[in-house]
C-alpha cells in the first residue's frame, strides 16, 4: 500500500469528468475518487473534506443497475465486506476519523439484505458513536433478488 | 376532475360535504381547517400516500361529485395497507421531540384554568412561568429553528407554511392575552386564550408531525439533511444545553404539583 502502488495511489478525479449525463449512450461514472476499498482509502483524502459520504458494501454496485445515478452522484465513496475483511476496528476508527476530521456532511450505509451484510451498518454506527462530532447516517437495504432498494431509513 | 384539482379545498368541500368526510377517512384533516385555502391537488399530494391509496381516494372524491359519472373503480384492499412509522433524519426528529414536551404543557392547561377559575385571586407567578415556557422554550427555541432554519428549505410562499407562519402569529397573540389576563386579574380571559392556544398547538404540532415535516424531508438532499442536522445543532449549541433541560424540569415540576392537587 506505498504510494508507488496504482492500485492503492490517492487520486481525486476533476469534478467535470464526471458531469453530464446521458441516458440514450453510453453512461458517465460517477465515481470521482481513487481509491475506494476501506482499507485503501486514507479519511482525511481531500475528496472526502465536507463531503456527503457513501458505505456501500462490495455486491451492493453489482445489485443495482442504476447505482451510479440514483446513489453514488455526488458522494465520496468508501466500500468494504463486513463478512470477509479482516482488521474491522480500523474501519471503526477511519469512520471515526472521517466525522471527525473530516467533517463528513453526512454517511449512508447501502448493504445488501443477506443478515451478515447487518455487520456493515454496525461498523458504521460504532464508527459515529466513537466520533465527537455528531452527523446524520441513513442505512439502505438492497434486496438481492431484483435489485431493489428495500428500505432507505436514517439511524 | 383536473378543474377540481386546481380548487381550493374549503370550497369544494362547501360544495360536497361528503369530500370533506372522504379527507378524514383518509386521515386527511381538511374538513376543520379554518383557513382552507390550499389545492386539492397540494392536500392530496402533501400526503404522500401509496399510489393505489391516492387513486382510491381520489376516484372516491370524483364518485360524491360527480355521482352519474362512469368511473373505473381501482382495486385496493384498504385492509392491507399499513400505516408505516414516519423515519425523520435527526435534526427533524429532534423537532419533533421537542413537540413531546410542548404536547406535555398543552395536557396541563385544562388544569391550570381550572386551577385559575376556582382559586380567589389568580396566581400570576404561575401563568406567567407557564408564559415564560410558551415563550422561551416553544416559541424562541423551537418555532425559531422552524421559522429561521427549517422552513427555509421550501418555498415559503407555500399554502402550507404561510399557515404554519399565521398559527405561531395566532398562537403569540393568544399568549399576549394570556399576559394581559394575569395583570388584570380577569380569569376569562386567561382560560380563554390558554384554551384557545392549546386547541390551536395541538392540531399545529399534529399537521407538522404528520404532514408538513415528511413533506419538506422529501424534497431535501442528503447534502441539505447534514447541513440543516449542523444549522440546528449550532442554533442549540448557541443557546446552551442548560436552556431546554430547564424547560423540561419545569414541566416536571408543574406535573407533580398538579398531580398532588388532585
Ligand atoms: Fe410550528
Ligand atoms: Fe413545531
Amino acid at each position: 500500500m506505498s504510494d508507488c502502488c496504482p492500485g492503492s495511489k490517492t487520486m481525486d478525479f476533476n469534478e467535470d469528468d464526471a458531469q453530464g449525463e446521458d441516458e440514450t449512450g453510453a453512461r458517465q461514472s460517477q465515481l470521482k475518487q481513487w481509491p475506494i476499498q476501506l482499507h485503501l482509502v486514507s479519511p482525511q483524502a481531500p475528496y472526502f473534506q465536507e463531503k456527503d459520504v457513501l458505505l456501500a458494501a462490495d455486491c451492493v454496485p453489482f445489485a443495482l443497475a442504476d447505482f451510479h445515478k440514483d446513489h453514488l452522484k455526488g458522494k465520496s465513496l468508501a466500500i468494504g465486506c463486513p463478512k470477509l475483511d479482516s482488521d474491522q476496528e480500523i474501519y471503526v476508527d477511519k469512520i471515526a476519523s472521517l466525522i471527525d476530521d473530516s467533517k463528513i456532511n453526512t454517511l449512508t450505509v447501502m448493504i445488501m439484505q443477506v443478515p451478515c451484510c447487518m455487520g456493515l451498518s454496525q461498523i458504521a454506527k460504532s464508527g459515529a458513536d466513537k466520533a465527537t462530532r455528531k452527523i446524520p447516517l441513513k442505512q439502505i437495504v438492497v434486496g438481492v433478488e431484483g435489485g431493489q432498494v428495500l428500505s432507505e431509513e436514517w439511524l | 376532475m383536473e378543474k377540481i384539482m386546481s380548487k381550493d379545498i374549503r370550497a369544494v368541500i362547501d360544495q360536497c360535504p361528503e369530500v370533506g368526510r372522504l379527507l378524514e377517512e383518509y386521515g386527511i384533516g381538511c374538513a376543520p381547517c379554518s383557513v382552507g385555502s390550499c389545492l386539492v391537488s397540494d392536500v392530496v399530494g402533501i400526503h404522500g400516500l401509496d399510489p393505489q391509496t391516492e387513486a382510491t381516494l381520489m376516484y372516491k372524491m370524483e364518485k360524491a361529485l360527480y355521482p352519474d359519472r362512469d368511473v373505473p373503480e381501482p382495486k385496493v384492499d384498504l385492509s392491507k395497507i399499513v400505516p408505516k412509522e414516519i423515519n425523520y433524519s435527526p435534526a427533524v426528529k429532534n423537532l419533533v421531540d421537542e413537540h413531546v414536551l410542548i404536547k406535555r404543557m398543552l395536557a396541563l392547561i385544562p388544569t391550570i384554568a381550572d386551577f385559575v377559575e376556582n382559586s380567589e385571586t389568580v396566581d400570576k407567578d404561575l401563568i406567567l412561568s407557564c408564559v415564560d415556557f410558551i415563550r422561551g422554550y416553544a416559541d424562541k427555541f423551537h418555532h425559531m429553528k422552524e421559522e429561521d432554519i427549517f422552513f427555509k428549505y421550501v418555498d415559503e410562499q407555500s399554502e402550507i407554511i404561510k399557515i404554519m407562519y399565521e398559527d405561531h402569529d395566532t398562537g403569540r397573540n393568544h399568549v399576549r392575552n394570556v399576559v394581559e389576563g394575569a395583570e388584570n386579574g380577569n380569569k376569562a380571559q386567561i382560560k380563554e386564550h390558554l384554551h384557545g392556544y392549546r386547541d390551536l398547538l395541538t392540531q399545529h404540532i399534529k399537521k407538522e408531525d404528520e404532514i408538513l415535516y415528511p413533506w419538506i424531508e422529501r424534497q431535501m438532499t442528503d447534502n441539505q439533511i447534514g447541513e440543516l442536522f449542523q444549522r440546528c445543532s449550532a442554533a442549540d449549541d448557541s443557546v446552551g444545553e442548560e436552556l431546554p433541560r430547564r424547560y423540561e424540569k419545569f414541566i416536571i415540576d408543574l406535573e407533580e404539583k398538579f398531580a398532588k392537587e388532585n
